[in-house]
């Protein structure tokens, strides 16, 4: 009997133990990744799979585009489907992912204010419309229809999916909500909910997003006056955390091309944005003022590395760039050092952005020997002043404007010793000891800190250089020029901007 | 002779079965409703996609797994329970039960928050992936989040099982020298083998049915960790009404011949 006992204990331990060993073995062997397709030409990445979170909604187009980009690339993408809240709890908790692709722009605001995305891509827009069963039995035809008693309308909650929102957000501004609110039966959470009610006659009638009817071959769209402006758009962002954020822009760009996943985004149903044109590796061009570059070279360096291009650089004075480009030759990106360069070209850059903000100062030697406060006291008997040449240099008209603005041209004309073509040249000669002053930008005084002092002007109205930034109307690149233009308009480039000696102006500051 | 007027059992029968019929007649046409739904083509449709097959084999493993892991861990917990009077017992009897009230969401997140909290620099989540064994988003997180809720039902069961055992027998062994090691293994053990197979069946199918945690701590990644109650959201969530449905019928059939197998099996072992 007790031996009968312990064979049975020793057969229920040794026969669960040889089964979990055998489930771990098959599920070890059975759920590693898939190696990648191959293709003759490419060889596979050795980056570790993709991981994109992606709004369920989102799923047949991305599993396309996917197996479009597998077959192109060999790289293994893995798309994790949930609803968008969910995804973004996931990720904030987990810290893991390399892209984010929600139901709509409003969970990447969510997401953005959670620092937990970087750069955002436009996919796609979606329009709200009413859903009804194929052959609109009810004969739903205007949102006075919906309202009907007879009419079972089921709604996605507004504090829970986008489209909820959406729908409350416009009819409210036209006085039509609480209406339509009081005639909805009931609220669910999600915009696959109520299609599935809608699809098993649960409800007669929704309101959803176009695109989503695509996959809901039962039920056909019905547009009404009331909902023309409720649109909502698709964008993918790379997830802050991404330890590939070069492979994840790659595939990014790839969803967001309009050769490529934005033809995808089309079949199924939604309204593709105006992506770029698909280009594995991609090259933009930026004409910039020759005094920017120490200020926006690093930052040029660090977007190429991170997105996987090439930038072709151009650096030269406003009045060569501004002859360029109306010879033709268009860059993508134009970096001016003065807003007054950028509006000699207002249809090629017709949105520029101020970034940041160049005085002029007063240079003298260390210590100040001659007591210098004003540009009235640069007239001072025995002074070697040295400004910028009014016409070959933007530094030195506005000096010349400043000087005059304030009434002391005259006065500080007599003391002048030299003109010179640019602001360097002027604090070389001062480093040198050849002169005892010049009027400079405070970008250009800042190379010579320690070695001689700055005096900023006081006491009378000086004029600012605004340097200005933007995307050519025509760049072909333009998502990823304007992508280009976040990386210029970010902290790490405010950083190196105020090193330089410029003040900092980009209306959205730090991003 | 006066006889005693037996009153009829009747009433008595129509009652208990009318509402046990009830119930029966709900779930019968819960399934039958799922079968009218779909045709035998969106069947073989939905089963012919490699998801569906990878979530199948996925599913039937995991659950297995996650089962007797439930099993192992149940036992010996069951039995201290029922056997034994601890300091603190009452509170493991409620932090057990914990699994069972948590809203499967809130299982999740926290299986997620505890693998990805920084202590001392890492995290569980790091230094396991240190060690090649990544849990987050892979088929470990499948298991650790079914075997989280099925165990506290095993744990359950095991209890209830070792509760209902005479603990003469045991006690007569330690007396004949046994240690309550020696006890537990060649008394206990071996009596409780029905409620062993009750709680592995108990755990397989609450694994069967879990859903949320594993949504959120596993993911729903096809072909890696996407279960057959994930392909139903999935297949849902893009309007495939049909796949859904016949997926969620697969897993009527699968629970069914599982949890038959298993009582054939519990019930002849101790015939």
């Amino acid at each position: 009997m007790l031996l009968s006992h312990q064979t049975t204990s020793k057969a229920i331990l040794s026969g669960s133990i040889m089964l979990a060993i055998a489930m771990i073995a098959m599920l070890s062997r059975g759920n590693r990744p898939q190696p990648p397709a191959k293709t003759p030409s490419v060889q596979p990445a050795p980056q570790p799979p993709l991981l994109v979170y992606c709004a369920a909604s989102n799923r047949a187009v991305m599993e396309a585009i996917v197996s479009d980009y597998a077959r192109q690339y060999g790289r293994e993408v893995q798309l994790q489907y949930g609803p968008s809240q969910t995804l973004l709890s996931s990720m904030s908790i987990s810290g893991n992912g390399d892209l984010f692709l929600p139901a709509d722009e409003s969970f990447i605001t969510l997401a953005r204010d959670q620092e937990l995305i970087a750069e955002v891509i436009p996919v796609a827009q979606m329009h709200a419309v009413i859903a009804v069963a194929q052959g609109n039995p009810k004969g739903i035809r205007s949102l006075e229809d919906l309202v009907n008693p007879g009419v079972r309308l089921i709604q996605a909650r507004p504090d829970a999916a986008a489209i909820g929102q959406l729908t409350q957000q416009v009819l409210s501004q036209q006085g039509k909500w609480s209406q339509l609110e009081q005639a909805t039966l009931a609220f669910r959470p999600s915009i696959t909910d109520v299609a599935g009610d809608v699809v098993v006659g649960a409800a007669d009638a929704t309101i959803l997003y176009d695109a989503v009817l695509h996959t809901f071959p039962k039920l056909e769209a019905v547009e009404i006056a009331e909902l023309a402006e409720a649109n909502s758009n698709v964008a993918i962002a790379v997830v802050s955390a991404s330890k590939q954020p070069r492979a994840a822009l790659h595939f990014a760009r790839y969803v967001a091309a309009r050769d490529r996943g934005l033809k995808r985004y089309e079949e199924f149903g939604f309204k593709p944005a105006v992506g770029d044109p698909w280009s594995d590796y991609p090259e933009l061009t930026i004409f910039a003022a020759a005094r920017l570059r120490p200020a926006i070279d690093q930052s040029l360096i660090e977007f190429e590395q991170r997105e996987g291009v090439k930038i072709t650089r151009v650096y030269h004075d406003c009045g060569s760039l501004v002859a360029q480009m109306k010879a033709g030759q268009h860059p993508d990106v134009y970096f001016a050092d003065d807003k007054e360069c950028m509006e000699n070209l207002p249809e090629l850059f017709p949105n520029p952005v101020e970034i940041s903000q160049n005085e002029l100062v007063i240079l003298v030697q260390q210590g100040n020997p001659y007591g210098i406060k004003t540009l009235l006291d640069l007239s001072q008997p025995g002074i070697r002043v040295g400004v910028g040449h009014p016409k070959q240099c933007e530094m030195g008209w506005l000096t010349q404007n400043t000087l005059r603005a304030g009434g002391v041209e005259r006065e500080v004309m007599a003391n002048l010793t030299v003109q010179s073509p640019s602001g360097e040249m002027l604090v070389n000669k001062m480093l040198a000891g050849s002169l005892d002053s010049a009027v400079v930008y405070a970008s250009q005084a800042a190379r010579a800190d320690g070695k001689l002092d700055t005096i900023r002007i006081t006491g009378m109205p000086w004029w600012l250089a605004r340097q200005t930034v933007a995307v050519a109307a025509d760049s072909r690149h333009r998502q990823l020029a304007n992508r280009l233009l976040e990386r210029l308009d970010s902290a790490d480039s405010k950083q190196a901007f105020l090193v330089e000696g410029f003040r900092w102006s980009a209306p959205t500051g730090a991003r | 002779m006066e006889t005693v007027r037996r009153r009829s059992d009747t009433p008595f029968f129509l009652v208990t079965g009318g509402i046990s019929a009830c119930f029966i007649l709900l779930i019968v046409l819960l399934v039958l409703a799922d079968i009218w739904f779909i045709t035998w083509q969106d069947l073989v449709e939905a089963f012919q996609k490699k998801e569906i097959q990878a979530a199948l084999r996925l599913t039937l493993l995991s659950c297995t797994l996650a089962a007797i892991l439930s099993v192992w861990v149940g036992t010996p917990l069951g039995y201290l329970l029922a056997r034994y009077r601890f300091p603190g017992r009452w509170l493991v009897d409620t932090l057990v039960d914990i699994p069972i009230v948590l809203p499967p969401l809130v299982l999740g997140i926290s299986l997620l928050i505890l693998f990805h909290t920084p202590l001392a620099g890492t995290t569980l989540e790091e230094w396991l992936t240190g060690l090649n064994l990544p849990v987050t988003y892979h088929w470990p997180a499948v298991v650790l989040a079914q075997f989280t809720v099925a165990c506290a039902f095993a744990v359950r069961t095991m209890r209830v099982t070792f509760e209902q055992m005479d603990p003469r027998a045991e006690a007569v062994a330690r007396t004949l020298g046994c240690t309550r090691g020696g006890a537990f293994m060649e008394i206990a053990l071996p009596q409780a083998w029905r409620g062993i197979v009750a709680a592995f069946t108990i755990a397989w199918a609450r694994a069967l049915g879990e859903f949320g945690p594993i949504m959120i701590f596993a993911g729903t990644t096809r072909m890696r960790t996407e279960v057959l109650s994930s392909s139903v959201f999935l297949e849902m969530s893009v309007g495939n009404l049909d796949s859904a449905v016949a997926v969620s019928l697969l897993m009527v059939a699968m629970a069914a011949v599982v949890l038959v197998v298993l009582r054939a099996v519990g019930t002849g072992i101790n015939a």
